[in-house]
């Protein structure tokens, strides 16, 4: 059995789901309801569920693992339909995280983590590595951790441990309704971070619900936004989706700020850099001068022997003749690396007189500029794109569910529209 | 009380104590069988109460009915049928047990947080397991005071089984017969056994309780 969690993922697919509750289930309190919702996950991403209360979110959640039924459509998991499948044994094959948690007091947490191993019958030496096993993956000393309770553990701890719990029996799918709802904002971003760091080893298909627009982008190789009424609004990449949401109702729930937004998931590998006008002392001044020139700012950067950046030398301080020396240089300038994100680097570059990034590689060697022009031409070329054009994901999706099922709100005149509402901005 | 007699005569408690202990025996008979019984049939009635909510109404009502008549007339209503039979005290103070027991055991059931059910039931336990491994577990607590609270009442109500013949009578029959008697040391002693045997058989359940539910005692220790 693949214990090892080695890339064990299915493809989840929607098609024509709704799920419509009566009077009565309404009065009581029933969940948002569905309206025909398809759209396709594909193995090893994560989709995200995102919309105002209400909306349908863990209703769709929820009719993965058949804790609802839904009045009509179909669920499939890698082809499969799962009203075909023996509702008990679909449940211990997903992973299930909720906003609550829900860990049982009254185990250990080994015996939490152990859960679904031991409903499958595993020998008990087998479940115990495995809870072990996947403690130590969420950084808690199995020693010190496996036979405590809940209740002596704190927030963030219990909520790690329900992530653990749901990845027990290696499931190649994993359901987490708000699952870092419940804890303070500085725990929730690290285990943000820590669970996308895990999902790059474990690489399950994952539906993750959040009411939290920010979570939703950060989280989300794809992301389904949802309006009131369990319309699905906008399906798609995050940074699809904040180039181009695809109706008012979807900008106006991305937020005004959608371009810093997108800032902070672009980075600056995805930027063309320019080329720098270099020279390292005891160059000849004259010709670095002249080179100069070639610099849309007229800037020359100097470098040492190792191509690290020294500083920066406008044209007009470059003397006619002699060498360039290492005291000539301004030494003020921000430098990035490819994985900076745009907004961090446009942060430091509108703090520094030269606006403009240099970026080095790891050694700290000069390998090119980044320009807010070219910033500004990245972003530009997003919104004018249609969405779904830039993710290979999204090229994965549409070549399964054909582009007719991904998203049935998305036509040419909303995304007109999108893309008129960009132009007044 | 004949001139002379003393309130308390420990020679003569010492001179019956293999009759004493009969007595205890008996009355241990009387509260065991009917708890025992008390339980079983609470816990099927609150099994089926918490799937069928409606249900909860009625069997309150009919065993806070049943708690309503007075031990007495139920003795005699049964005796025509089961005669002075172990039967005739069995059934009362069993059924006197119900509506403590019903109530103390739904309540535990209905106090398992919604959250853990979601997460067994999505997890894939089936309805069986998640009674038996989550929700019973969960339950202890409010199912243990229930029957703390029913052997206490138990207990005290047993003493009026004597009026069904010393066969069975425990320490109600010390106690009638103290009485009847003109024996003080009878009735004090049959009062005070009773009172003891209440109290023993409190600290035995709580004593359980915390050998079974070793996770409440970890509370916020150990960090």
């Amino acid at each position: 059995m693949a214990e090892s969690s080695a890339h064990r993922a299915a493809t989840v697919e929607f098609e024509h789901v709704s799920k419509q509750y009566d009077e009565t289930q309404i009065k009581k309190g029933a969940p948002g309801a569905v309206n025909d919702l398809s759209f396709t996950v594909p193995a090893g991403k994560i989709l995200t569920l995102v919309g105002p209360s209400g909306c349908g979110k863990t209703t769709s959640l929820k009719m993965v693992n058949r804790l609802i039924e839904p009045t009509s459509g179909e669920i499939r998991i890698d082809g499969q339909d799962i009203a075909k499948r023996d509702v008990t044994e679909l449940r211990r094959s997903i992973g299930y995280v909720i906003q609550q948690i829900g860990l049982f007091p009254h185990q250990t947490i080994e015996e939490n983590v152990g859960t679904v191993p031991r409903l499958l019958g595993w020998p008990e030496a087998r479940w115990k590595g495995r809870a072990s096993e996947l403690l130590s993956l969420i950084s808690l000393e199995p020693s010190k951790y496996a036979k405590r309770y809940p209740s002596q553990l704190s927030g963030g701890e219990r909520q790690r441990v329900g992530v653990a719990r749901a990845l027990a029996a290696d499931p190649p799918i994993m359901l987490m309704d708000e699952p870092f709802g419940a804890v303070d904002p500085i725990v929730r971003d690290r285990l943000q971070n820590e669970f996308l760091r895990l999902q790059e080893t474990i690489a399950k298909t994952i539906l993750f619900v959040t009411h939290d627009i920010d979570e939703a982008i950060k989280m989300g190789d794809l992301v389904a936004v949802f309006q009131t009424g369990g319309i699905l609004a906008q399906f798609g990449s995050p940074l699809d989706i904040l180039a181009a949401p695809a109706s008012e109702f979807v900008a106006r729930f991305v937020g005004q700020d959608r371009g810093l937004k997108r800032l902070s998931l672009l980075r600056v590998s995805d930027v063309p850099l320019q080329p720098a006008v270099t020279a390292r002392p005891g160059d000849s001044a004259e010709d670095a001068r002249r080179r100069a020139l070639d610099d849309p700012q007229r800037y020359l950067l100097v470098i040492d022997a190792n191509n690290r950046p020294l500083g920066w030398v406008a044209h007009g301080d470059i003397p006619a003749e002699g060498t360039i020396t290492e005291t000539m240089p301004n030494p003020v300038s921000p430098t990035v690396n490819k994985r900076t994100t745009l907004k961090d680097a446009l942060s430091m570059m509108l703090d520094a007189d030269v606006q403009t990034g240099i970026v080095v590689d790891r050694a700290g060697a000069v390998q090119g500029l980044l320009t807010v022009a070219a910033i500004a031409t990245k972003m530009r070329e997003g919104e004018h794109a249609p969405a779904f054009d830039d993710l290979g994901a999204l090229g994965e999706a549409e070549s399964e569910a054909g582009p007719g099922e991904i998203d049935p709100n998305l036509d040419a005149g909303a995304a007109d529209q999108a893309a008129i509402e960009q132009g007044t901005v | 009380m004949p001139p002379g007699t003393k309130i308390f005569d420990p020679s003569w408690v010492f001179s019956h104590l293999p009759s004493i202990w009969e007595r205890i025996v008996q009355h241990l008979q009387l509260t065991a069988v009917p708890l025992a019984l008390g339980i079983v049939i609470s816990l099927v009635l609150a099994i089926i109460a918490i799937r069928r909510p409606v249900t909860y109404g009625p069997v309150t009502a009919i065993t806070g009915l049943l708690y309503t008549i007075p031990s007495l007339a139920a003795f005699a209503l049964l005796r025509p049928i089961f005669g002075l039979s172990l039967l005739t005290a069995i059934i009362p103070l069993t059924t006197y047990t119900l509506l403590i027991l019903f109530r103390n055991f739904t309540a535990g059931f209905n106090a398992v947080p919604a959250e853990i059910l979601e997460a067994a039931e999505g997890m894939g336990y089936t309805r069986r397991q998640r009674l038996l491994r989550v929700e019973l577990p969960l339950a202890v607590p409010l199912i243990i005071a229930g029957i703390r609270l029913a052997s206490v009442t138990t207990i005290g109500l047993a003493t009026v089984a004597a009026v069904l013949g010393d066969a069975f009578g425990g320490l109600g029959q010390l106690i009638t017969e103290g009485i009847q008697g003109f024996f003080p040391t009878k009735y004090l002693l049959g009062a005070a056994l009773s009172v003891l045997l209440a109290f023993a058989a409190d600290v035995l359940f709580v004593r359980l309780e915390r050998v079974i539910t070793p996770w409440s005692r970890a509370r916020a220790g150990a960090r």
